[in-house]
Parts: structure tokens; C-alpha cells; sequence
């Protein structure tokens, strides 16, 4: 299987003088579920962030082979419009949901199609019958159907999550990014959540990159982990190599694994 | 450091033959009129300054000049890691901060000195000459009291700075025992004796009874209002409404529109951006620091006196206020959802439209209504200088000294902000 995402020699030097990202270089494979793993601080959300450019790379680089234009696309040198148009094929969902709340749950889910859409069809919301009809069709997926027409923050923390992607799904992403989307779930929502992501892995064939906490989802969801420790790559292999040792290599001495079930 | 020279010398040169100018209407001479003494000044001031500004990143000669870095000995060391290269760069860019906050609080009490002085036991007039000597001898010691990381501009300039806050090494032990903290505890002291001195505070002019008579004798006409005038006060209670209707209304899309643009958290992504926001921002903040009351005037002259006038007026100040207002808003705003509609790819008012408006949606609703509500008693202020309504009448009286009548106007404007205050008040809690 061909890579989908080539990143070699990454750093990120924030402006406070934090080196939050060390000279990290890794392939992902297509169709791979990729956890990344370690301490809050080691450099995750970071990492993930400079993959679809929210956050500026300070050098290194990142080359994404598009299978549906069938060509690399060297993404940090990419001009404004170029960017754009990358970002509509890289989904992303977060730690704490990023839904617009006082919009309607299905005005949520469209918006994740207005990538390269104009400005007066994104203000007045002039969706197409049948970005509706994909829309309830993502919503029907992640099984809230039924809460469409809802306010977006009348909804439960998972079930916002769930939203978040449909959302992600609507702009028809070959990658999906998910920046820790458990870690301000309760542990039972958590594996729904978990669940619907692994669907999207398994079913529909999205490549997945998702920053994880628990060792447990790890083991039980993902093909492959990456482990940062202070900005640096630690480990590259299979979640069943994780041993004690190498649990105490990543998380520090003093760490003790906390299971969820 | 000769171009420094060149360029501080021209600068110094030019502004004392404009003092010259201005002093003897002509430039003529003006090199001959100079004493050798203000000569040396002017020598010892021009080295002083250049020297000061080769310190900075910023300065001329370095611009003209790349490798003038590298002879003043600040050049990049290869050994250098890129936290200490950092510090390093910014500590350069933090000298001349540090040094003009020190000078301004060493001019502030020394020029208040000397103001104090003149003004109270000399009786002479303000010396511009004398001023500048102060200003140049503050700068000097501003310099050097720099140099010292716990002086006042350093130690503000150093917290505020996101790299240098990690390594500044605060002060130890009793900070009031300090030169700085003497320092503050005595340009506190001095602006308390001196704001006594210059407002004339006088306990026994309050109490005098030739004073308090005056006073009953309004107070009294004022409770003793004549209702006979009602019509017309209500007339005008209502063209004072309108006017700060109007002035909110056609503020408001103007405001809104605006804001995204002053509004940094939105703007400070690019350089381009970034003047824009500048030049809203500075032209804003004018207007706003022009009073409405100033605004009428020059309005009335433009369009006549009347109502017209007054809502141009209002308008004007509540654009640049609720501007200020909104952008605040969208600056405290959550970037979750920004990040959500950036990472879909969506174009810039896309995200702005789905990311920042439904989440300043109410509170400028909320603004706005208040924002009315001071319309309404700004509104009857402007009429006293020809913005029209019930200011207008409310003057014509006051200059006959007709108090009962006066009191009438005084007790529907109250009722009327009463009644604006009650409703705003309870329709803002409804909206949130």
C-alpha cells in the first residue's frame, strides 16, 4: 500500500521559545488508523495541527499523495487557494466538539461542505437538495437522524462529538484528523465515539490520525502508534508492543495505566 | 553610526529652528542667535541620542547598513541555541521600550516639578527651551537607569514580553525599600499634592452661605416647575428621541461591519491586515476621543443648526463606540469553531460568518439597546449647542435664568432616561 502522508524533518519553535516539535519525520499509510500517543504537552496537538496548516510548521516537510487527483502535493508551500482546496480533503475533529452552537445540528453538518463554496450560497444557506439529503444521510451514520433540526448545544457532549463527524464527513475527507475526541467524554460515550470513528476507518475507508490519552483505546482501535515525548518520537510500531517498559519510557517513571473499558 | 548621526543632528537641528521660527517669524539668523552653551547642548544631546538609537534593532543605520549588526558585536553566534538567539533578539528590541517608559516617568516628575514651581512660587511662564533641557536630561537618565533590570520600564517591559517574562529574574525582599519602589512612592505623593494644588480644592468655598444661598435659590425654582410649557417640552422630548433612534440606527451596520476589521485576534495574521487594523483602529479611536459635544459644533456648522446636525453627531461617536464595543466581543470569542470552519477549507468570510457571528450575535444586541439608551441623554446634552431638541429649549431657558421652567424640562428628561433605563435594562435580560 502507497503512503498518503510523507512527513520527514517537522519542528515547530513557538514565539514564546517553546520547541514543541523536534525534527519528527513518519509516513502514514493509506487507510491506517494512526494513534498518536503521549503527555499533555509532549507536542500532539501541535503535530496534528501542522498537517492541515492551522498551525505553521517552523521547518521540515509535508508531502500528501492525493489518490483521488493522483499527484504529491508538497503541502507547506502551498499558496492560500491551494490550501484551501487541500483542507477540503483533510477532515478534522476536536476535543471539545467546535460545533457552532446556536445553529441547527443539519446547518452544523453542511458547513462542513462549504469548503469551496461561495460566499452569498454560505450566508444565506442556498444548500442543494441533495447536500441535504448527504447531510441527513452522515447524520444518519453517526445515528442522530432524528436530532436535526435541534440547536447544536442542546446535545449531550457525545452526541456533539457525533456531529462533529458527520461534519467532517460531509466535506469528504481521505484523511480525518481527530485531536484527543474522547478526552471530555465519560468513558461509555467515549467508545461510541470510538466506535463511529473506527466505521469511518473500516467501512468508508478514511485514513485516520487521532491524538489519544487512553492505552486501552489505543490497543483496541487503532493499526499503528506513534508516541511524542517532550516534542521528540519515542516509539513507531504496533499498540501490542507497548510493554510496561516502554509505558514507563513514554509517560515517565511514576506513571501507573489507567484501563477503560 | 554616522548615518545615525546624520539623521538625529538633522532631526534636532530642525526642530530648534522651527522653535526659532516661531519665536521670530523667520529662519534668518537663526544659527548666529544660538548661545555656544546650547550649541554644546545640542552636540552632547545629538551623541547621546545616536548612541541610543544604534541600540536599537530598529535604527536607521542598520537598515541602510546589513553588516553594521555585526561590527556593534550583536550578530548571531553559531553556538547560540535558538531559545538564547530569541532572548537575545528580543532583549534588543526591549531597550528602547524600557528606556522611554523610565524617561517618561523621570520627565513626569521632574517637568512637574518644575511646572509646579513656575507656577505657583515664580509666577513665570512655561520655557520651552527649559522643557526640552528636562526632556533630553530624562532621556539620559532613563538610558541609564535601564540598565538596571529592576527599573520600572525594564521591569514592565520585560513582564509583558512573552519570551523575556520566563527569564526575568524578579526582585527580591522589600521592593518599597528599592530605588524604584522609592521612586513610585514618591511620584505617587507628588501627584496627589500636585492634583490638589492645580484643581484648587477649597472646603470653605462649599460651605460659604453667600454660595449655599445661590444654590437654595435654584434648587427651589427647580421644584416648583411650570407646567404651562408642557407641549412644547414634549415636542422636543420627542424630536431628542428620535434623533438618538436614528443616530443608533444608522450606527449600527456601520459598527458591525467595522468591527471585523478592528477586531485583532481577526486581523493579526498578515501584514496587510494588519494596517488596515491600524489605520480603523487610530481613526476610530480619534473620533472617539472627540466628544460628541465638539462633533455638534462642527456639524451645526456644516449642516445648520438643528436636529439634523445633533444626529450626525451622535451618529459619528456611537459608530466608533459600539465599534469598539463589538470588536472587544469578537476578540474574547472561543477560536473553536474558527479552527472547525478554517480546517473545512471554507474561504475567510465563510469562517468568519460561521465561526465569529453567531457567537457576537446577542451580545451586540445587548450593546446596542444600551448603547440607544446613552443616546437618548447624550441627545439632550447636544442640544445645548444647536444639535436640536429638547437641549435647545432646555438652553434658552437656562440663559433667561427662567429656573421653573427648567425645572419642567429637567423632570420629563429624567422620567423619560428613567423609563429608557427600566426598558433596555429588562429587554437586554430578555435577549440573553
Amino acid at each position: 500500500m502507497s503512503f498518503i502522508l510523507d512527513i520527514g524533518g517537522l519542528n515547530k519553535l513557538y514565539d514564546n521559545g517553546v520547541h514543541a516539535v523536534k525534527n519528527i519525520s513518519f509516513q502514514v499509510k493509506e487507510g491506517e488508523f494512526l494513534a498518536i500517543i503521549g503527555l499533555s504537552g509532549s507536542g500532539k496537538s501541535t503535530l496534528l495541527r501542522m498537517i492541515n496548516r492551522l498551525i505553521e510548521s517552523s521547518s521540515g516537510e509535508i508531502i500528501f499523495n492525493s489518490h483521488s487527483q493522483g499527484q504529491l502535493l508538497n503541502v507547506t508551500q502551498l499558496s492560500p487557494r491551494e490550501l484551501r482546496q487541500y483542507r477540503r480533503k483533510i477532515g478534522m475533529i476536536f476535543q471539545h466538539f467546535n460545533l457552532v452552537k446556536r445553529k441547527s445540528v443539519l446547518t452544523n453538518v453542511l458547513s462542513g461542505g462549504l469548503g469551496g463554496a461561495s460566499t452569498a450560497k454560505g450566508v444565506f444557506q442556498l444548500f442543494t437538495p441533495e447536500e441535504r439529503a448527504l447531510a441527513m444521510k452522515h447524520l444518519e451514520t453517526v445515528g442522530l437522524a432524528e436530532k436535526a433540526k435541534n440547536r447544536a448545544d442542546e446535545l449531550s457532549g457525545g452526541q456533539q462529538q457525533r456531529v462533529a463527524i458527520a461534519r467532517a464527513l460531509m466535506q469528504d475527507p481521505e484523511i480525518l484528523l481527530a485531536d484527543e475526541p474522547v478526552a471530555s467524554l465519560d468513558p461509555a460515550t467515549s467508545h461510541s465515539v470510538m466506535n463511529y470513528l473506527e466505521y469511518a476507518n473500516r467501512q468508508l475507508g478514511k485514513t485516520i490520525i487521532c491524538n489519544l490519552h487512553f492505552l486501552s483505546l489505543v490497543r483496541q482501535y487503532a493499526t499503528r502508534v506513534i508516541a511524542l515525548k517532550k516534542g521528540e518520537m519515542v516509539f513507531d510500531g504496533s499498540a501490542l508492543d507497548i510493554n510496561e517498559a516502554w509505558f514507563r519510557e513514554i509517560y515517565g517513571e511514576e506513571a501507573r495505566e489507567v484501563e477503560i473499558r | 553610526m554616522v548615518i545615525n548621526f546624520a539623521f538625529v543632528a538633522a532631526a534636532l537641528l530642525g526642530i530648534t529652528a522651527f522653535a526659532f521660527r516661531v519665536e521670530a517669524g523667520t529662519y534668518s539668523g537663526f544659527w548666529e542667535a544660538l548661545q555656544s552653551s546650547d550649541k554644546l547642548i545640542l552636540l552632547a544631546g545629538n551623541l547621546f541620542l545616536t548612541w541610543l538609537w544604534s541600540r536599537s534593532p530598529y535604527s536607521i543605520a542598520k537598515k541602510v547598513v546589513p553588516s553594521f549588526e555585526k561590527s556593534m558585536g550583536y550578530s548571531v553566534n553559531e553556538q547560540m541555541s535558538l531559545l538564547d538567539y530569541r532572548i537575545a533578539c528580543e532583549k534588543q528590541k526591549s531597550w528602547m521600550p524600557s528606556v522611554l517608559i523610565n524617561a517618561i516617568l523621570v520627565f513626569y516628575l521632574a517637568g512637574g516639578i518644575y511646572y509646579l514651581a513656575a507656577q505657583f512660587y515664580d509666577a513665570t511662564v512655561l520655557n520651552g527651551a527649559d522643557l526640552a533641557k528636562i526632556a533630553l536630561g530624562s532621556l539620559l537618565y532613563g538610558a541609564l537607569w535601564a540598565r538596571s533590570r529592576h527599573s520600572l520600564g525594564r521591569t514592565i517591559v520585560e513582564r509583558t514580553n512573552p519570551v523575556l517574562k520566563s527569564v526575568h529574574i524578579a526582585h527580591t525582599g522589600n521592593w518599597l525599600k528599592t530605588f524604584s519602589g522609592i521612586f513610585t512612592v514618591v511620584l505617587a505623593a507628588f501627584t496627589l499634592y500636585a492634583g490638589f494644588l492645580v484643581t484648587k480644592i477649597d472646603t470653605w468655598k462649599l460651605v460659604s452661605a453667600k454660595g449655599i444661598n445661590g444654590a437654595i435659590n435654584i434648587f427651589g425654582s427647580l421644584v416648583r416647575p411650570d407646567w404651562s410649557i408642557t407641549a412644547s417640552v414634549l415636542n422636543s422630548m420627542v424630536e431628542t428621541i428620535f434623533i438618538a433612534l436614528m443616530a443608533t440606527l444608522i450606527a449600527v451596520p456601520i459598527a458591525f461591519f467595522l468591527s471585523f476589521f478592528t477586531a485583532r485576534n481577526l486581523m493579526k495574521g498578515h501584514a496587510w491586515t494588519l494596517v488596515v487594523y491600524n489605520f480603523f483602529r487610530i481613526s476610530l479611536n480619534f473620533t472617539r476621543s472627540i466628544e460628541p459635544l465638539v462633533w455638534a459644533i462642527i456639524f451645526s456648522v456644516w449642516v445648520g443648526v438643528g436636529p439634523f446636525a445633533g444626529m450626525l453627531a451622535l451618529m459619528l461617536h456611537s459608530v466608533a463606540s459600539l465599534c469598539k464595543l463589538y470588536s472587544e466581543q469578537i476578540e474574547s470569542i472561543d477560536r473553536g469553531p474558527i479552527e472547525a470552519m478554517e480546517a473545512t477549507g471554507a474561504n475567510r468570510v465563510l469562517t468568519v460568518w460561521y465561526g465569529v457571528v453567531p457567537q457576537i450575535i446577542l451580545p451586540y444586541v445587548s450593546f446596542t439597546i444600551y448603547r440607544w439608551d446613552i443616546n437618548v441623554r447624550m441627545a439632550t446634552v447636544i442640544g445645548l449647542v444647536g444639535g436640536g431638541g429638547i437641549g435647545n429649549l432646555l438652553n434658552l431657558y437656562m440663559l433667561q435664568a427662567r429656573w421653573e421652567q427648567v425645572g419642567t424640562i429637567v423632570i420629563v428628561v429624567a422620567l423619560v432616561v428613567w423609563t429608557m433605563d427600566y426598558l433596555s435594562a429588562k429587554i437586554r435580560e430578555a435577549v440573553y
